[in-house]
Protein backbone atom coordinates (compact mmCIF):
# COMPACT_ATOMS: atom_id res chain seq x y z
CA UNK A 1 0.00 0.00 0.00
CA UNK A 2 0.73 3.20 -0.82
CA UNK A 3 2.49 5.10 2.40
CA UNK A 4 0.11 8.48 2.94
CA UNK A 5 2.89 10.59 3.40
CA UNK A 6 3.60 8.80 -0.40
CA UNK A 7 0.27 9.67 -1.26
CA UNK A 8 0.20 13.35 -0.07
CA UNK A 9 3.71 13.74 -2.80
CA UNK A 10 1.07 12.18 -5.32
CA UNK A 11 -1.29 14.07 -4.81
CA UNK A 12 1.49 17.44 -5.45
CA UNK A 13 2.74 15.71 -8.11
CA UNK A 14 -0.80 15.34 -9.78
CA UNK A 15 -1.62 19.35 -8.63
CA UNK A 16 1.84 20.36 -10.39
CA UNK A 17 0.03 19.43 -13.25
CA UNK A 18 -2.20 22.20 -13.63
CA UNK A 19 -2.87 24.53 -16.53
CA UNK A 20 -0.57 26.82 -16.22
CA UNK A 21 -3.61 29.55 -16.36
CA UNK A 22 -4.74 27.99 -13.17
CA UNK A 23 -7.69 28.32 -11.84
CA UNK A 24 -9.53 27.95 -8.25
CA UNK A 25 -12.51 26.39 -9.34
CA UNK A 26 -12.24 23.59 -11.80
CA UNK A 27 -15.07 23.40 -13.69
CA UNK A 28 -15.26 26.73 -15.27
CA UNK A 29 -18.91 27.91 -16.24
CA UNK A 30 -17.93 29.90 -19.39
CA UNK A 31 -14.49 30.30 -21.80
CA UNK A 32 -13.23 32.98 -23.69
CA UNK A 33 -13.45 32.32 -27.60
CA UNK A 34 -9.71 32.13 -27.69
CA UNK A 35 -9.12 29.77 -24.51
CA UNK A 36 -12.09 27.19 -26.37
CA UNK A 37 -9.86 27.72 -29.50
CA UNK A 38 -6.53 27.18 -27.32
CA UNK A 39 -8.57 24.10 -25.67
CA UNK A 40 -9.30 22.18 -28.72
CA UNK A 41 -5.95 22.45 -30.50
CA UNK A 42 -4.87 19.21 -30.99
CA UNK A 43 -1.23 18.40 -28.99
CA UNK A 44 0.73 17.73 -32.05
CA UNK A 45 0.21 20.87 -34.22
CA UNK A 46 3.45 22.14 -32.58
CA UNK A 47 4.54 25.32 -34.83
CA UNK A 48 4.52 28.85 -33.85
CA UNK A 49 4.85 28.15 -30.47
CA UNK A 50 8.24 29.32 -28.62
CA UNK A 51 10.36 26.96 -27.20
CA UNK A 52 13.94 26.95 -26.12
CA UNK A 53 16.95 25.09 -27.83
CA UNK A 54 17.16 21.59 -27.06
CA UNK A 55 20.55 19.54 -27.37
CA UNK A 56 20.25 17.19 -30.59
CA UNK A 57 21.41 13.97 -30.24
CA UNK A 58 20.95 10.57 -31.71
CA UNK A 59 19.37 8.12 -29.08
CA UNK A 60 19.43 4.73 -29.90
CA UNK A 61 15.81 2.64 -29.68
CA UNK A 62 15.78 0.66 -26.46
CA UNK A 63 14.05 -2.76 -26.56
CA UNK A 64 10.79 -1.52 -25.07
CA UNK A 65 10.42 0.89 -27.71
CA UNK A 66 11.44 -1.38 -30.77
CA UNK A 67 8.78 -4.27 -29.24
CA UNK A 68 6.20 -1.42 -28.58
CA UNK A 69 6.79 -0.35 -32.23
CA UNK A 70 6.43 -4.28 -33.31
CA UNK A 71 3.07 -4.67 -31.20
CA UNK A 72 1.90 -1.53 -33.44
CA UNK A 73 2.41 -2.54 -36.11
CA UNK A 74 1.33 -6.13 -35.73
CA UNK A 75 -2.01 -4.58 -34.07
CA UNK A 76 -2.03 -2.76 -37.76
CA UNK A 77 -1.74 -6.08 -39.88
CA UNK A 78 -4.34 -7.68 -37.80
CA UNK A 79 -6.50 -4.80 -38.53
CA UNK A 80 -6.91 -3.63 -35.57
CA UNK A 81 -6.62 -0.29 -36.24
CA UNK A 82 -4.94 1.71 -38.98
CA UNK A 83 -1.53 4.45 -38.59
CA UNK A 84 -4.01 7.30 -38.19
CA UNK A 85 -5.88 6.29 -35.43
CA UNK A 86 -2.69 4.85 -33.97
CA UNK A 87 0.28 7.09 -34.34
CA UNK A 88 -1.59 10.20 -34.29
CA UNK A 89 -5.31 10.42 -33.28
CA UNK A 90 -4.82 8.14 -30.52
CA UNK A 91 -1.60 9.80 -29.26
CA UNK A 92 -3.45 13.08 -29.26
CA UNK A 93 -5.88 11.34 -27.28
CA UNK A 94 -3.51 11.40 -24.44
CA UNK A 95 -4.42 15.16 -23.78
CA UNK A 96 -1.61 18.21 -23.77
CA UNK A 97 -0.23 17.75 -20.52
CA UNK A 98 0.75 13.64 -21.33
CA UNK A 99 1.61 14.29 -24.33
CA UNK A 100 4.21 16.62 -23.93
CA UNK A 101 5.47 14.38 -21.05
CA UNK A 102 5.51 11.11 -22.30
CA UNK A 103 8.37 9.24 -24.24
CA UNK A 104 7.68 8.83 -27.75
CA UNK A 105 7.02 5.35 -27.68
CA UNK A 106 5.52 5.73 -24.30
CA UNK A 107 2.42 7.29 -26.22
CA UNK A 108 2.11 4.24 -28.66
CA UNK A 109 1.77 1.78 -26.40
CA UNK A 110 -0.59 3.56 -24.12
CA UNK A 111 -2.96 4.28 -27.25
CA UNK A 112 -2.46 0.69 -28.04
CA UNK A 113 -4.06 -0.42 -24.48
CA UNK A 114 -6.56 2.18 -25.31
CA UNK A 115 -7.81 0.91 -28.31
CA UNK A 116 -7.69 -2.58 -27.52
CA UNK A 117 -9.75 -1.72 -24.70
CA UNK A 118 -12.15 0.96 -26.78
CA UNK A 119 -12.66 -2.03 -29.67
CA UNK A 120 -13.29 -4.39 -27.55
CA UNK A 121 -10.65 -6.85 -28.03
CA UNK A 122 -9.87 -7.32 -23.95
CA UNK A 123 -12.04 -5.45 -21.02
CA UNK A 124 -10.14 -2.70 -18.65
CA UNK A 125 -9.60 -4.91 -15.60
CA UNK A 126 -8.18 -7.61 -18.12
CA UNK A 127 -5.34 -4.81 -18.62
CA UNK A 128 -5.69 -3.81 -15.10
CA UNK A 129 -5.20 -7.02 -13.72
CA UNK A 130 -2.09 -7.60 -16.20
CA UNK A 131 -0.60 -4.86 -15.39
CA UNK A 132 -0.37 -6.05 -11.93
CA UNK A 133 0.58 -9.27 -12.52
CA UNK A 134 3.54 -7.66 -14.38
CA UNK A 135 4.53 -5.91 -12.03
CA UNK A 136 4.52 -7.85 -9.30
CA UNK A 137 6.54 -10.46 -10.99
CA UNK A 138 9.00 -7.28 -11.38
CA UNK A 139 9.16 -6.69 -8.71
CA UNK A 140 10.10 -10.48 -7.08
CA UNK A 141 12.75 -9.99 -9.03
CA UNK B 1 -5.85 -3.12 -45.76
CA UNK B 2 -9.13 -0.37 -45.51
CA UNK B 3 -7.70 1.90 -48.50
CA UNK B 4 -8.50 -1.41 -50.59
CA UNK B 5 -12.25 -1.71 -49.63
CA UNK B 6 -12.31 2.55 -50.18
CA UNK B 7 -13.57 2.30 -53.97
CA UNK B 8 -16.09 5.14 -54.00
CA UNK B 9 -14.47 9.13 -53.98
CA UNK B 10 -16.18 12.26 -52.38
CA UNK B 11 -15.97 13.81 -55.62
CA UNK B 12 -17.34 10.89 -57.58
CA UNK B 13 -13.73 10.53 -59.07
CA UNK B 14 -13.93 14.30 -60.63
CA UNK B 15 -10.84 16.11 -61.81
CA UNK B 16 -8.98 17.52 -58.95
CA UNK B 17 -10.27 21.04 -58.42
CA UNK B 18 -6.83 22.82 -58.29
CA UNK B 19 -3.96 23.39 -60.82
CA UNK B 20 -0.16 23.95 -59.77
CA UNK B 21 0.14 27.90 -59.77
CA UNK B 22 -3.38 28.45 -58.24
CA UNK B 23 -3.78 30.76 -55.38
CA UNK B 24 -5.58 29.04 -52.33
CA UNK B 25 -6.91 30.11 -49.05
CA UNK B 26 -6.59 27.47 -46.16
CA UNK B 27 -10.05 27.15 -44.44
CA UNK B 28 -10.30 28.26 -40.83
CA UNK B 29 -12.43 25.31 -39.13
CA UNK B 30 -13.05 24.51 -35.93
CA UNK B 31 -11.16 22.16 -34.31
CA UNK B 32 -12.56 19.71 -32.77
CA UNK B 33 -10.86 16.02 -31.49
CA UNK B 34 -8.46 15.40 -34.65
CA UNK B 35 -6.75 17.18 -37.70
CA UNK B 36 -4.13 17.78 -39.24
CA UNK B 37 -4.38 21.36 -40.64
CA UNK B 38 -2.12 23.23 -38.50
CA UNK B 39 -3.70 26.38 -36.99
CA UNK B 40 -0.79 28.29 -38.23
CA UNK B 41 -1.79 28.18 -42.10
CA UNK B 42 -6.40 29.12 -41.33
CA UNK B 43 -6.96 31.40 -43.46
CA UNK B 44 -3.43 31.99 -45.43
CA UNK B 45 -3.38 32.46 -48.62
CA UNK B 46 -0.76 30.21 -50.74
CA UNK B 47 -0.09 28.94 -54.29
CA UNK B 48 -0.70 25.20 -55.27
CA UNK B 49 3.18 23.37 -55.70
CA UNK B 50 1.66 19.59 -56.28
CA UNK B 51 -0.85 18.33 -57.06
CA UNK B 52 0.47 14.68 -55.15
CA UNK B 53 -2.29 11.63 -54.76
CA UNK B 54 -6.08 10.97 -53.49
CA UNK B 55 -6.21 9.15 -49.88
CA UNK B 56 -8.52 9.29 -47.29
CA UNK B 57 -8.60 12.27 -45.27
CA UNK B 58 -7.32 12.70 -41.85
CA UNK B 59 -10.71 13.29 -39.79
CA UNK B 60 -12.08 10.51 -41.40
CA UNK B 61 -9.31 7.52 -40.92
CA UNK B 62 -8.74 9.09 -37.86
CA UNK B 63 -11.80 7.32 -36.65
CA UNK B 64 -11.72 4.37 -39.09
CA UNK B 65 -14.63 6.53 -41.00
CA UNK B 66 -14.99 5.01 -44.55
CA UNK B 67 -15.16 8.57 -45.98
CA UNK B 68 -14.04 8.04 -49.58
CA UNK B 69 -10.83 9.30 -50.95
CA UNK B 70 -10.09 12.79 -51.96
CA UNK B 71 -7.48 14.73 -54.01
CA UNK B 72 -3.82 16.10 -51.57
CA UNK B 73 -2.48 19.27 -52.56
CA UNK B 74 1.07 21.02 -51.59
CA UNK B 75 0.51 24.56 -51.12
CA UNK B 76 3.77 26.72 -51.16
CA UNK B 77 3.40 29.84 -48.06
CA UNK B 78 5.61 33.10 -48.09
CA UNK B 79 7.30 32.40 -44.58
CA UNK B 80 6.18 36.21 -43.88
CA UNK B 81 2.61 35.18 -44.36
CA UNK B 82 2.94 32.79 -41.93
CA UNK B 83 5.23 34.96 -39.53
CA UNK B 84 5.16 38.31 -39.31
CA UNK B 85 8.25 38.73 -37.49
CA UNK B 86 10.11 36.29 -40.06
CA UNK B 87 13.25 37.99 -41.59
CA UNK B 88 13.77 36.78 -44.92
CA UNK B 89 11.39 37.75 -47.74
CA UNK B 90 12.00 34.87 -50.17
CA UNK B 91 11.79 31.73 -47.63
CA UNK B 92 9.04 29.95 -47.98
CA UNK B 93 7.09 27.08 -46.67
CA UNK B 94 5.55 23.88 -48.23
CA UNK B 95 3.01 21.94 -46.44
CA UNK B 96 0.13 19.66 -47.83
CA UNK B 97 -3.81 19.39 -47.43
CA UNK B 98 -6.97 17.55 -48.54
CA UNK B 99 -8.70 19.25 -51.09
CA UNK B 100 -11.94 20.46 -49.02
CA UNK B 101 -9.10 22.21 -46.70
CA UNK B 102 -8.82 24.32 -49.45
CA UNK B 103 -10.69 27.37 -50.85
CA UNK B 104 -10.65 28.96 -54.14
CA UNK B 105 -8.93 32.99 -54.46
CA UNK B 106 -9.47 35.02 -56.82
CA UNK B 107 -7.20 37.17 -58.56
Amino acid sequence: MTSRPELRRQYDLIESFQPALHVAQNWNYENSGPLYRAFMHPPHDVGGQHDVPVYYEEKEEEQWELNTYVTCEVLGWRGVWNSEERRRRADNDLGYTLYLGMPYYGRWIWAAARMMVDKKHISLNELIDKIAEVRSRHEKR
Amino acid sequence: MKKDKVAKSQNGGARARFKVGDRVQVRDMPNIFYTRTQNYVRGVVGTIAECTYRDLIPEDEAFNFDGGLEQYYIVRFRQKDLWEEYPFERDTLQTEFPEHWLEPVGH
